[in-house]
């Protein structure tokens, strides 16, 4: 009896448990080690197939700029909602401020839309106070409100540096 | 100084340095183009394939243990995919007619291996797919029949059939007279 194709195949492989036997058969049948050596030399053929060549670089996607965009992490991204927070929350605060300064100007073609955006704006603004908790205590108006804004520039100001220094960075240092 | 190691460039490119990541690229992608050609037959679509690997992997970096080796990692990645491919083509018989020829220049002198080799890939294109997966996944990723069930989700008795008969069919081919 000579070895079948999966007891030669599974001894070239190493995968086989009945290694001695199938080494004597080999030794005593000039036919089957025929075929052991022909499948050999097929094994040394694959092995001979030299590598091709690319006709393009592949890393060239992950090393130029606008290739590869990290995620930046979840509070970054967080950062632009409250930037956005706190600029609405600098605006409401600024309204005021602002239209004490806008009578001053003295064009009229100019005023008459400002004038309806701001009666809008107040009529918003009076909706909005009367919505204030009734436990905020009356402070010095102008104060709190030329100091609150200024925080929340400054907020805004350190956020911006933040999330947009911050996104940015990687497309700077190249 | 030294170059840095694949370990040093991947535990870069996990902390986010595309850079590194795009160095680990340059060292791999030949290996993993052939792994993708010796299966597909198809430069264009080796190419792909291999650019593919190459995003997938980084996209599942964290995942990769940095104490094994990168090149087998890649190189499973890359049979994966086109095994993927491979069954999304399924439907169309195409493939086999779009396989092309290896037309790259090489020296006179080195014609006659050249023919060989071109024999051998001929051979390859010829087989079936799934026994091209399986000579892949033994001759040239030197995995394991269990290894290779487990990668192509077939059973073991199957790896072997395919292994013995895609070799008896290259070997065929390959003594053939031209
Ligand atoms: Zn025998």
């Amino acid at each position: 009896m000579h070895l079948t194709d999966e007891q030669l195949n599974e001894y070239v492989d190493n995968e086989t448990n009945e290694r001695e036997q199938i080494e004597l058969h080999l030794h005593l049948c000039d036919e089957c080690s025929k075929r052991f050596s022909d499948l050999q030399n097929l094994f040394l053929e694959l092995d001979s197939l030299p590598d091709l060549q690319l006709t393009r670089d592949l890393s060239t996607r992950f090393i130029s700029s606008g290739g590869l965009i990290q995620q930046p992490p979840r509070w970054l991204t967080l950062t632009v909602f409250a930037q956005a927070a706190l600029a609405l929350i600098a605006l409401i605060i600024s309204i005021p401020v602002i239209t004490t300064y806008i009578p001053q100007i003295d064009t009229n073609s100019l005023m008459t839309p400002l004038f309806e955006i701001q009666s809008l704006w107040n009529t918003w603004l009076d909706s909005l106070s009367t919505l204030q908790l009734p436990t905020i205590p009356e402070f010095p108006i102008p104060i709190i409100e030329m100091s609150s804004l200024l925080l929340a520039l400054a907020g805004i100001f350190v956020l911006w540096i933040l999330g947009n220094g911050l996104l940015l960075r990687n497309q700077i240092r190249r | 100084m030294n170059a840095p190691t694949d370990r040093d460039l991947i535990l870069r490119a996990k902390r986010g340095d595309s850079e590194a990541y795009g160095e680990i690229v340059t060292r791999h992608q030949t290996s993993v183009f052939n792994v993708c050609y010796r299966i597909l037959h198809n430069r264009s679509d080796a190419e792909d394939l291999a650019q593919e690997t190459f995003m997938r992997a980084y996209n599942r970096l964290n995942t990769f243990d940095i104490e094994r080796e990168f090149a087998p990692w890649i190189r499973r990645v890359a049979a994966n995919l086109c095994l993927n491919f491979l069954e999304s083509q399924k439907t169309s018989t195409q493939l086999d007619d779009e396989r092309d020829e290896d037309k790259s220049q090489s020296p006179s002198g080195q014609v006659e291996v050249k023919e060989r080799s071109e024999k051998i890939r001929q051979a390859l294109a010829s087989l079936p797919s799934n026994y091209r997966l399986v000579v892949e996944l033994r001759h040239y990723q030197e995995m394991s029949y269990d290894e290779i069930a487990n990668e192509l989700k077939i059973p073991l008795s199957d790896v072997k059939s395919h292994l013995f008969r895609a070799r008896k069919l290259l070997a065929e081919k390959l003594h053939a007279p031209d």
